[in-house]
């Protein structure tokens, strides 16, 4: 158990002048609050104002982030609870300051994508700023009560989300299961909201489980440093890991627990599905690894041959769920499932690579499937249209969302030059070196799988004959829309270009970590 | 003998505060009997004030009565649900039976000065005694709407549940001094470990189904749903809350005791308690259409999660109890003043009513929705810290199984409340706004703040409720 000592006493608390993490995580909660209390007209300029600030604040981690010393800095620490170990402890590491990143730069896009809604626009912003507060301080949370705490915080917001601004889309009622889709008004919005929240909350509900059991356990701790420290007893590990793994995988998109994931992504209003796809799984991924994988090694270690199982299934399913698909939104949520499945692929090879590989894929996956929901949603406020194969053509009425979604395509399928080639190639080079190197192969197939059907889609939409008459009045993304493009777009291509900006953060921490994941 | 009665100091001012008001009612023409809400509310600051401005420890009654934190804590908890159900009655009492507004104000003292009796009591005589202070002026308030059949039944189901939890109650109190030969509590927890006897296990047996009753445990609640739905709204707010929280103090008080307990010999007859009132509770309030039966059967599971603390029987979950039960007042009272409110000005609570209330009322439906989260569980509302608090507390006692049957219900639970929820903001308004009194509105807004406030800052609240705890059992 050296590494677990080396870890805890290399661990740098660099007395911050100004608690930064407190700011990142307030700022959106603070806006929410604001915009919940004055005039609507004040609304947009809140929000952007919260989420400039967060963004902001995240850059300003980064760069007083010393990737040399590495280990937790900025750490704060305010007593909540004394009686029962409770505190606000906030701390971040490598991978903390790339996911504020990269949360920031989604909800800074996702703020200017919702620029023009119209509904109810006040109780929208107060939602959202109020998930994406959640979404923060979950990255950066180091006492195991208050990442769930937070954690919860950023799943509940989602409910209203998609059942007051998301859009239905009936199903066909076919096959076996006719009945029971009509009954349960699959493909409503509100079904999605309903189903998406109690899953999640079901998954919340093992996690619980887990926390206590580990609480009790060490002794009454609630501190990430002091639980990395307690040897668990066997029995606890056995079965805590397990329910750490479907209750967060739960968020993930874990198969065959994904299934909340397409009908609420599909539903879901465009920011929010940013949002969601783009940083709410990766919280599932990461406390996955953060708390299960490195809290009980002994645990992660008996069940990584079914962890690295079920997330090849994952990669494969959800291409193949994704190629079945001929609604628009449904693709690129099953495409999700199948990306979030590369992360637990790499998650569960316990190798630096693949870990590198997994938190660089959280990324890349973030900004890129932000770029497609944004585009979806450009797509469908245009088109009022879903349905792909009535598609085609719009390429012409819309050069601009052509391009991004294309170049979204290329780092779906993996293109190198973009984000996505630098995280699944880590990814595979982990499986291979792993316990299991058979891993590798369906996990390429998956990918080999997702160009067929990015591929086939990006060319039934935009280009081939067409547009077809009913869409004569397309028009193409204006400037506020442009500019979270831009932004989501410059970042898979930095990304894939110069990888190393965020792999310096990444590796050292990974490095360390896995030392305690793997003793 | 003035000396012996200072713990009683803060029962003393509800007592004189009646009493005046009984003479106040007198004199007062008719046309001005809402004075008396107002000094029936001024009675309960008063109240709440001498808890905290007077010294009300030590023992009182020759011992029958102890003021230690517990004690202290039902007091403040009980006194704050009697001004918040007072505020909420102001203005339904004038409109609907403004020449009676004096008894009913009077019943309502005495119940909540029976409550506070109830953190304190250390004796089976004055438990019996002050447990019927409590319960017998609430068959009078359920049956005030005479004319209202719905509200006859619902009374007349409390009462004759009532009178029948009294006889068990009773008659298991009996058994227990048979058995204990003695009627102090500490005697009787001593007796449970030094010589147990199958009558003892009966006595406390018939006990706490008798005291079950009162608290809606299954099987034993099937009043609730009907009493909470017939019965007139602002009343309900008072009796989902108060009596409940001062029944589970009394519980807890007879069956923990120190490092004995009475709880030992009916621990498993307690856990199946527990766990069909958990079960029966979330299931049962799945498909109801009326906001109240849905509140009730979803109190009645909340009532399951705090036995389960009182069972666990240790210092963290009886103070997880304590804090819950403070929590759960504000919520709950909270809640049913909404429902109270939207009740009175459509004459229906059924779900439906409730469509768009987020555009007729925001203010409403943006309480509502608090009030609905923390009775779920969300965080950053009193609920969420109660919950995972209980479970902490369970968790550490051993009770692993039913803090996983807990959670499970608990995602139940969200599925009905999220339905009111989904119905306040997403489907569309069919009348105009909801005006609601002030009254009704200063009692909603300063439960929000406490639903915020312990959510936001648990941490003083966390204190009170240890030191409560420190009452019976050890840290």
């Amino acid at each position: 158990m050296t590494g677990q000592a080396e870890i805890v006493s290399s661990t740098v608390v660099l007395d911050p002048v100004f608690p930064w993490l407190s700011f990142v995580v307030l700022a959106p909660f603070a806006a929410a609050v604001l915009i919940a209390l004055l005039p609507e007209r004040f609304t947009h300029y809140l929000a952007l104002v919260g989420a400039t600030l967060s963004l902001g604040g995240s850059a300003v981690i980064a760069g007083s982030y010393s990737p040399s010393v590495g280990g937790l800095q900025l750490a704060e620490t305010v007593e909540l609870v004394p009686s029962l170990g409770i505190r606000w402890a906030l701390a971040v590491d490598g991978w903390g300051v790339v996911l504020l990143l990269l949360t920031g730069v989604i909800i800074y896009a996702g703020v200017w994508a919702s620029w023009t809604l119209e509904k109810r626009v006040k109780e929208f912003f107060v939602l959202l700023l109020v998930l994406v507060a959640g979404v923060f301080g979950v990255f950066v949370a180091q006492d195991l009560f208050v990442f769930f705490l937070l954690y919860e915080i950023a799943v509940l917001p989602m409910y209203l989300l998609i059942g007051i601004w998301g859009s239905s889309n009936k199903v066909a009622e076919a096959g076996p299961f006719a009945i029971v889709f009509r009954l349960l008004d699959v493909g409503g919005k509100e079904y999605a909201a309903m189903k998406l929240t109690l899953m999640l909350i079901a998954g919340s509900a093992l996690i619980l489980a887990a926390m206590l059991g580990m609480y009790w356990e060490a002794g009454q701790s609630f501190d990430l440093a002091v639980l990395a420290r307690t040897e668990f007893s066997s029995t606890l590990q056995w079965w805590a890991f397990p329910a750490l793994w479907i209750g967060f995988g739960t968020l993930a998109g874990l198969w065959p627990f994904h299934t909340w994931s397409p009908d609420g992504h599909a539903a879901a209003p465009t920011a929010v599905s940013m949002l969601h796809a783009g940083v709410l799984m990766k919280l599932g991924a990461f406390g996955v690894i953060r708390i299960g994988m490195m809290l009980l090694p002994e645990g992660a270690a008996w069940w990584a041959f079914w962890v690295g199982t079920v997330a090849v299934i994952n990669v494969l399913y959800g291409a193949l769920g994704a190629m079945a698909q001929k609604d628009l939104k449904y693709i690129i949520a099953y495409s999700s499932v199948s990306h979030m499945g590369i992360v637990l692929v790499g998650a569960a090879t316990m190798t630096v690579n693949g870990w590198n590989g997994a938190i660089f894929q959280m990324v890349a996956h973030g900004v890129m499937t932000g770029l497609f929901f944004a585009l979806v949603g450009l797509v469908y406020e245009r088109a009022h249209d879903r349905y792909i194969p009535g598609m085609g053509g719009f390429v012409r009425p819309m050069p601009f969302v052509a391009a991004a979604f294309t170049l979204a395509a290329m780092s779906s399928l993996g293109l190198p030059g973009t984000a996505g080639f630098v995280a699944e190639w880590l990814v595979f080079l982990g499986a291979f070196e792993s316990a299991h190197p058979w891993w590798t192969f369906p996990a390429l197939a998956g990918a080999f799988i997702t160009a067929v059907y990015v591929l086939l889609g990006v060319r039934t939409i935009f280009y081939g004959e067409g547009p077809p008459e009913r869409f004569h009045d397309l028009e193409d993304a204006d400037g506020s829309e442009r500019i979270a493009l831009w932004m989501l777009g410059g970042c898979i291509v930095l990304l894939g270009v110069a990888p190393g900006m965020v792999m310096v953060f990444i590796d050292p921490t990974t490095v360390a970590y896995l030392r305690m994941a793997v003793p | 003998m003035w000396a012996s009665l200072s713990p009683l100091a803060a029962d003393l001012v509800l007592v004189i505060g009646a009493l005046s008001l009984l003479i106040v009612d007198l004199v007062l023409p008719h046309g001005e009997k809402k004075v008396l809400g107002y000094g029936t509310a001024g009675v309960f600051i008063a109240g709440l004030l001498a808890t905290f401005l007077l010294d009300l420890s030590g023992e009182a009654l020759g011992g029958a009565y102890v003021g230690d934190g517990m004690a202290l804590l039902v007091k403040r908890i009980v006194y704050a649900g009697g001004f918040i159900a007072v505020l909420g009655s102001l203005d339904y009492g004038e409109r609907h039976w403004p020449l009676r507004q004096g008894e009913y104000y009077q019943l309502m003292l005495y119940s909540v000065l029976g409550m506070g009796l109830l953190g304190g009591v250390e004796d089976l005589i004055l438990l019996a005694v002050a447990f019927e202070l409590m319960g017998v002026p609430l068959y009078v308030m359920a049956a005030f709407a005479r004319k209202d059949k719905l509200a006859v039944e619902g009374a007349l189901k409390l009462y004759l549940t009532g009178a029948v939890s009294s006889a068990a109650t009773l008659y298991g109190f009996s058994l227990i001094f048979g058995a204990a030969q003695s009627t102090r509590l500490q005697d009787i927890a001593v007796a449970a470990s030094s010589a147990p006897s199958p009558i003892l296990w009966l006595g406390a047996s018939a006990a706490l189904a008798g005291m079950g009753f009162k608290l809606g445990v299954v099987p034993f609640h099937m009043w609730v749903p009907d009493t909470y739905r017939g019965t007139s709204p602002p009343f309900v707010a008072f009796l989902a809350v108060g009596p409940k929280v001062a029944g589970i103090a009394a519980v807890a008080r007879l069956f923990l005791h120190g490092e004995t307990a009475l709880l030992d010999g009916v621990a498993p007859f307690a856990l199946l308690l527990v766990w069909s009132t958990i079960i029966v509770g979330n299931w049962m309030a799945v498909p109801q259409t009326s906001a109240r039966r849905l509140l009730a059967y979803s109190g009645v599971g909340h009532m399951g999660l705090v036995l389960l603390g009182v069972v666990a029987g240790t210092h963290t979950a009886l103070a997880a109890v304590m804090f819950y039960g403070a929590g759960y007042l504000v919520t709950t009272a909270g809640a049913f003043l909404v429902v109270s409110a939207l009740t009175d000005e459509q004459g229906s609570d059924e779900l439906d009513r409730f469509a768009g209330l987020a555009q007729k009322s925001p203010f409403l439906a943006f309480a509502m929705l608090v009030f609905l989260l923390s009775l779920g569980g969300i965080p950053f509302v009193v609920g969420f810290w109660a919950k995972l608090y209980l479970f902490l507390g369970a968790w550490g006692a051993g009770f692993a199984w039913s803090v996983v049957l807990g959670a499970m219900a608990s995602v139940v639970g969200l599925f009905y409340y999220l339905r009111v929820a989904r119905t306040m903001y997403m489907d569309e308004p069919d009348a105009q706004g909801i005006s609601v009194d002030m009254g009704t509105q200063f009692a909603i807004v300063l439960c929000l703040v406490f639903v915020v406030g312990m959510g936001v800052v648990p941490q003083p609240f966390v204190a009170i409720a240890e030191e409560a705890a420190s009452a019976l059992l050890r840290p």
